[in-house]
C-alpha cells in the first residue's frame, strides 16, 4: 500500500518535471530572442573574439629614430632594433620635432633618440645614453619598445665589456663570465608565447556561458511574465512539492542546452585556436557541474526581478566587463580592493573563470581550486532556494490575478 | 515645429520618470561603472604582488639578494618553498604570481667564476601580474650579476665611475610620455568607462523607441509630431541627450579634474569628444532600430556591437596587430574613433587635425539616422509588436 503510494508520487513527479521541461524547451526554440542568446551568441562570439586576437602577440611595432650621432655604434643599435621581432625602424628623422609629428599621426609608437656625442663617449670609455620615448596609450607597444631597447643595450654592453676587459680575460669563456658572472633564465609559465588571446580568451569563454544564460533565462521569464503564463503553472502548484518540479524542470531544460554549448565553448573552441588546454575530463566536469547549476539558478533568480523582457538586456549586457575584471584576469586578484572582492563572491562567473584558468590554462587539479569549488556549490544551494522562494511569490501573485 | 518638439520632449520626460529602468540605465548604473573601475584600479600600478622564493643555496649572498628583492615596491615575498615543484603548485593555487629559483652552489659558483645560473618563473596567464613581477625579478638578477662584477673590479682598484661605465656603457633613458607611472587606472578607465557609457546609450535609445511600439503608444507619438519622423525623433531624443551629456561630462570632470588623469590636450577636445560620443552612440542606436524595427533585434544587435567595440577600440590589444579584415571592420565602431581621438588629442595633446579622420568618422555616425527615418515612420504607423 505504502509502496504503491510512493511509486505513484514518484511517477507523478517525473511526469510533472518532464512536462515543465518539455514546455520550456518548446518555448526556447520558438522564442527567437532566447534562441539568439542560447545558440547564436555562444556559437559565433568565441569565433569572432578568437579571430580578433588570433595574432596573439604584437610584432614589428613601428619606431622612429633620431640619430644625431651618426656613429657606427648608433647605427648598430638601430640595426639591432630593426632586426628584433617586436620592433621595426619605420622612419629616420632629423630632429625630435619631426619624430613627434609622426607620433601624432600615429605612424610610430615610439621614438629613439641618439645624442650627437653617443659614439664619441663610448669610444672615450665613458657611458652614454639613448633616450627612448614611448606612447603610453598602448601598454603592449610600450612593452615591446622598452623591452627591445633594454635587450639591445644589454647585448651591446656585453660586447663593449668584452673589448674593455680583454686584458683581464684570457679565453672566450673567461670573457663570457666577466660580462655575466651570474647567469639567469626567464621562464614564462603556462603561456609560453605570452599571447594576449591565450591569456584573456579562456576567461571570456567562461563568461560568455554565464552572460548568455542570464540573458536567455531573463528573456524567457520576461515573456512568461508579460503573458502571465504563470497562471498555467498554478495548477501544478496544487500538487505537493510542485514548486520544486517547476524550478527543476526549467533548470533541467537550461542544463541540457548548456551542457552542449559548454562543451563547444570550452572544449572545441580552445582547440580550434590552439589555446592552452591541459585540464583532465574529471576535473573539468567537477568544476563545470556546479558552475552551470549556479549560473542557471542565479539566472532564474535574477529573472524574477525583471518586469519587461527587454529590460534584462539593459541590466545584464554591461555587467560583462565588470565581471571580467572581478575575476582577476586583467587587474591582479591580489590587488582588488576587499570591498570588490566581497562583491565578486556573489557571482558564479568569478569562481568559474578562476577555476577554469587554473584547471585548463595552468594544469591545476580540482584540489587546487578548493575555494572556488566549494563557493560554487554554496552559490548553487543559495540561488536554488532564492529561486524557489521568488517563484513561489510570483505564482501566488499570478493566481490572485486570475 | 519647435512647439511639437517641446511637447514630445515633455512627454518623453514623463515616460522616463514613470519607468524606473531609465533612472537605472541613464544615471545610476553609469555612475556605478565609473566608481567601480576607478576604485578597482586606484593603486595605478599593482603593488606588493605576492611572489615566492626557492632558495636551495641559502647563503648570506643569496639571502641578501632575496632581501633586496623584497624591498621592491611591486613585489612582496610571501613564501619560501623547498623545491621548484612546490612553488609551481603554489602558483597553480594562485598564491603567488612568480618565483625565483636559486639552485644549490650558486654562491660557490660566483666565487669560483663558473657562471652559475638562477631562474625566475612567472605566470604569463595573468598578464599584468606576470609582466610586473617579471620586471622586478629581471632587475634583481641583473643587479646580482652586476654586484659580482663590481666586487671584482673594486678588487682591481677601479674607481666607482669606471665601474659604472664598465657595467653599463649604454644606458637606456626611458620616457613614458604622459603616463610616467604606467598607471593602469589612467590607461584602462579612460577607455573602458566611456565604452560602457556608450553601451548604455546604445541600448536605451532603441529601447525607448521600441517600447513605443510595444506599449502601443507609437501612433500617438507620431501624431504629436504630425507624422514627421524627424520631429518625433528629435523631440524624443532631446531630453535623453541632455541627461547623457550631463553624465558624460560628469565623468570627464571626475577623471580629469578630480582624479587628475593626464589631459595635455586641454578642455576643447574633451568637451567636443564628450558631445560627439553621446550623439554618435544615440545616432547608432536610432540607425539600428530603423534598420530592424523590432525592439528585440535592434537591442540585440546594439548589445553585440557594444561588446565587440571594447576589443575593436584597440585600447588593450592594438588594432594594427589584428587581421587586416578586422582592421577594416574596426572603422564601423564609434568607440574606436572615440579612442583614437582621445589618445591623440587629449592624452597625447596633439592638435585636433592630427586625428581629423576620426573626428570626421564620428560625425558621419550622426548622419546615419537620416537614412532610416522613413523606415521608422512606417514601422511606427504600421507595425505591431512581436515579442
Amino acid at each position: 500500500m505504502n509502496m504503491s503510494k510512493l511509486w505513484n508520487r514518484i511517477k507523478e513527479a517525473v511526469h510533472d518535471l518532464a512536462y515543465i521541461w518539455a514546455e520550456e524547451m518548446k518555448m526556447c526554440i520558438r522564442d527567437e530572442g532566447v534562441l539568439i542568446f542560447f545558440i547564436v551568441v555562444p556559437l559565433a562570439y568565441p569565433l569572432l573574439y578568437s579571430w580578433i586576437y588570433n595574432n596573439e602577440v604584437v610584432r614589428d611595432v613601428p619606431v622612429a629614430v633620431v640619430d644625431l650621432s651618426h656613429s657606427a655604434e648608433s647605427r648598430e643599435f638601430i640595426r639591432r632594433v630593426d632586426a628584433s621581432a617586436d620592433t621595426k625602424v619605420a622612419f629616420y628623422c632629423n630632429n625630435i620635432a619631426e619624430a613627434k609629428d609622426l607620433m601624432g599621426r600615429q605612424k610610430v609608437n615610439g621614438v629613439m633618440f641618439f645624442p650627437d656625442d653617443f659614439g664619441v663617449r663610448l669610444n672615450r670609455g665613458e657611458s652614454s645614453s639613448v633616450s627612448v620615448y614611448c606612447d603610453m596609450s598602448l601598454m603592449l607597444t610600450y612593452k615591446a619598445i622598452y623591452m627591445t631597447a633594454m635587450t639591445v643595450s644589454s647585448e651591446m654592453n656585453s660586447g663593449i665589456q668584452i673589448q674593455g676587459s680583454s686584458i683581464m680575460a684570457t679565453t672566450e669563456r673567461d670573457e663570457q663570465i666577466t660580462t655575466k658572472p651570474l647567469d639567469f633564465e626567464e621562464v614564462p609559465m603556462f603561456n609560453s608565447t605570452q599571447g594576449y588571446g591565450n591569456s584573456i580568451l579562456p576567461g571570456v569563454l567562461v563568461l560568455i556561458i554565464q552572460q548568455t544564460l542570464l540573458l536567455g533565462i531573463g528573456l524567457s521569464a520576461g515573456t512568461s511574465r508579460e503573458e502571465n503564463r504563470f497562471s498555467k503553472l498554478s495548477e501544478m502548484r496544487t500538487h505537493q512539492n510542485g514548486l520544486f518540479r517547476i524550478v527543476g524542470g526549467k533548470a533541467l531544460c537550461y542544463f541540457m542546452i548548456y551542457s552542449v554549448m559548454t562543451s563547444y565553448l570550452l572544449l572545441i573552441v580552445p582547440r580550434i585556436f590552439g589555446f592552452t588546454t591541459i585540464a583532465t575530463a574529471a576535473d573539468l566536469i567537477g568544476l563545470l557541474l556546479p558552475f552551470l547549476l549556479a549560473c542557471i539558478f542565479f539566472g532564474m533568480f535574477l529573472s524574477c526581478l525583471i518586469r519587461y523582457r527587454e529590460n534584462v538586456m539593459l541590466i545584464v549586457v554591461f555587467t560583462s566587463l565588470p565581471f571580467l575584471f572581478l575575476s582577476g584576469i586583467s587587474w591582479p586578484l591580489s590587488n582588488i580592493p576587499p570591498f570588490w572582492q566581497g562583491v565578486s563572491w556573489l557571482f558564479p562567473g568569478t569562481f568559474g573563470i578562476r577555476g577554469f584558468l587554473t584547471l585548463s590554462s595552468m594544469g591545476g587539479t580540482l584540489g587546487d581550486i578548493e575555494i572556488p569549488y566549494i563557493a560554487l556549490w554554496i552559490q548553487t544551494g543559495v540561488y536554488f532556494l532564492a529561486t524557489c522562494i521568488s517563484y513561489n511569490i510570483q505564482i501566488k501573485a499570478s493566481q490572485e490575478k486570475v | 515645429m519647435l512647439r511639437k518638439i517641446i511637447n514630445i520632449a515633455g512627454r518623453e520626460c514623463r515616460q522616463m520618470y514613470r519607468n524606473p529602468i531609465y533612472l537605472f540605465c541613464m544615471l545610476l548604473l553609469p555612475v556605478f561603472v565609473m566608481v567601480f573601475f576607478t576604485t578597482l584600479m586606484q593603486e595605478g600600478q599593482p603593488q606588493q604582488l605576492p611572489i615566492g622564493i626557492v632558495d636551495q643555496d641559502n647563503t648570506s649572498t643569496t639571502r641578501k639578494l632575496v632581501k633586496n628583492l623584497d624591498a621592491f615596491q611591486s613585489t612582496a615575498i610571501v613564501g619560501h618553498y623547498p623545491s621548484p615543484n612546490d612553488a609551481r603548485m603554489a602558483m597553480q593555487r594562485g598564491e603567488i604570481y612568480a618565483f625565483l629559483y636559486i639552485p644549490k652552489g650558486t654562491t660557490a659558483g660566483m666565487m669560483t667564476s663558473t657562471q652559475p645560473r638562477v631562474s625566475f618563473y612567472y605566470n604569463a596567464v595573468v598578464m599584468v601580474a606576470g609582466s610586473t613581477t617579471m620586471k622586478d625579478l629581471k632587475t634583481i638578477c641583473t643587479l646580482g650579476s652586476a654586484g659580482v662584477g663590481k666586487t671584482k673590479l673594486e678588487m682591481l682598484g677601479k674607481t666607482e665611475d669606471e665601474i659604472m661605465t664598465f657595467l653599463q656603457p649604454i644606458k637606456v633613458d626611458l620616457h613614458m610620455l604622459n603616463n610616467p607611472w604606467a598607471n593602469y587606472n589612467v590607461y584602462l578607465s579612460a577607455s573602458l568607462v566611456p565604452g560602457l557609457l556608450m553601451l548604455f546609450i546604445f541600448l536605451i535609445t532603441p529601447y525607448s523607441i521600441g517600447t513605443e511600439l510595444k506599449f502601443g503608444h507609437s501612433k500617438e507619438w507620431m501624431e504629436m509630431a504630425g507624422n514627421n519622423p524627424l520631429i518625433a525623433i528629435a523631440g524624443k531624443m532631446l531630453p535623453q541627450t541632455l541627461v547623457h551629456m550631463l553624465v558624460f561630462y560628469g565623468f570627464e570632470f571626475y577623471i580629469y579634474h578630480i582624479l587628475q588623469f593626464p589631459h595635455p590636450g586641454g578642455v576643447i577636445p574633451i568637451l567636443l569628444l564628450g558631445w560627439l560620443a553621446v550623439l554618435s552612440a544615440q545616432a547608432f542606436g536610432i540607425f539600428c532600430f530603423g534598420l530592424m524595427p523590432s525592439l528585440r533585434m535592434s537591442m540585440s544587435v546594439c548589445s553585440l556591437w557594444a561588446m565587440l567595440s571594447f576589443s575593436l577600440a584597440g585600447a588593450t590589444f592594438p588594432v594594427s596587430a589584428m587581421d587586416p579584415f578586422i582592421q577594416g571592420v574596426a572603422w564601423l565602431f564609434p568607440l574606436r574613433h572615440y579612442y583614437q581621438c582621445y589618445q591623440v588629442c587629449i592624452f597625447n595633446g596633439f592638435g585636433l587635425h592630427y586625428a581629423w579622420i576620426h573626428w570626421v568618422c564620428l560625425m558621419c555616425f550622426l548622419i546615419l539616422p537620416a537614412l532610416v527615418l522613413r523606415n521608422i515612420r512606417r514601422a511606427m504607423l504600421e507595425y505591431e509588436y512581436i515579442p
